[in-house]
């Protein structure tokens, strides 16, 4: 990928950073004028992003609404505890994989007799395509084990259901950072510093 | 495309109104570092507001990218849209590859709303979009917060 691809979806940890157990960051971004703004009310704010943009829409011919900015500027968003490290997350009671790549005319027996092998599917979500009627494409599995959902990735990832090549992946992740002992401030947070020594 | 696969992700979508039961709801978002953020919200018989968020894998992120190039709807514009009113708004804020878009409307309550508009091909897709991104942002929720009863 190149850099400037990097770049662009990379992660600023230091506005953004909603799970900081030491308080709310606000997310309001240095000004770059020229640069469309999100109007995001779950960000609490509006952020920029890197590049210029082709921009359309009356969104942004629109004043911004001051109640919708502030509505989200909270971080007390609910989210499952992680147990450390990065990699894939487990869900409420089981594990979550996501199948894309899936045949339109594909049926849940289809899954069920393929990712049945590696263990009980506990919950099969095979979207439709509200328009068509078809399979969108993408199934969602849970398995309750860590071993049976890796399993699966690894032997189905990349292979054929009903001629078509699917691929198989985690649906959840830890998050971007590996956080060191799942704190970002050092256990000293707030203190001050001691008087310096006077000699 | 390379503009599935490659430069900044971002989706917002909004849809809500305010009346008697106080501003009723539903937003949900996906961030560029992969954070699924969603909230609905009502004060009905005294409710109050449900908030999760989730990070999700770049495969899911990918999906999700897909289903928008798929419907095209980077290529629409809102200007014939019916404008927000009393009974609702909606809001659908994209940024893919080098395209921002942020579209803003009333609420559609069904095939016979976008027909009588002045730009039924464009709402159709913005209607028909809407509703297959609520069922995957739907699904992930659920599955990832809901615990199955007996």
């Amino acid at each position: 990928m190149a850099a400037a691809d990097v770049e662009a979806v990379d992660f600023e940890p230091e506005e953004d950073d909603l799970m900081d157990e030491d308080g709310a960051v606000d997310v309001e971004t240095s000004p770059r004028a020229p640069l469309p703004k999100l109007k995001s009310a779950i960000t609490g704010g509006s952020s920029s992003f890197s590049a210029p943009k082709k921009t359309k829409g009356r969104g942004f011919r629109e004043e911004t609404d001051a109640e919708r900015n502030s509505r989200f500027a909270a971080n007390n968003f609910d989210s499952l505890d992680s147990d450390g490290g990065p990699g894939p997350q487990r869900s409420i009671e089981g594990w979550i994989i996501l199948v894309t790549g899936v045949h339109e005319e594909a049926q849940e027996d289809d899954l069920q007799n393929t990712f049945g092998e590696f263990g009980e599917v506990k919950n099969l979500h095979l979207n439709l395509d509200r328009r068509t009627g078809f399979v969108k494409g993408y199934a969602l599995i849970e398995y309750e084990n860590f071993e049976e959902a890796q399993a699966a990735i690894s032997a189905i990832n990349g292979t054929e259901l009903l001629t078509q090549t699917i691929y198989v992946d985690w649906a959840f992740s830890n998050g971007p950072f590996k956080r060191r002992n799942m704190r970002r401030r050092s256990p000293r947070g707030h203190r001050s510093r001691s008087p310096r020594r006077r000699y | 495309m390379a503009a599935e696969d490659n430069g900044e992700f971002y989706l917002r979508y909004y849809v809500g109104h305010k009346g008697k039961f106080g501003h009723e709801f539903l937003e949900f978002e996906f961030r560029p570092d992969g954070k699924l953020r969603y909230a609905n919200n009502s004060n009905y018989k005294n409710d109050t507001m449900i908030r999760k968020e989730v990070f999700l894998t770049p495969a899911v992120l990918k999906e999700c990218r897909r289903i928008i190039a798929e419907s095209e709807i980077m290529k629409e514009d809102d200007n014939n849209w019916p404008e927000p009113d009393r009974v609702g708004r909606q809001e659908l804020e994209i940024v893919m590859g080098n395209e921002h878009i942020s579209f803003t409307t009333s609420k559609i309550g069904s095939l016979v709303d976008v027909q009588s508009s002045k730009d039924p091909e464009g709402l159709r897709i913005f209607y028909y979009l809407v509703q297959d991104l609520k069922c995957f942002v739907f699904s992930l929720i659920s599955l990832h917060f809901k615990i199955k009863p007996i």
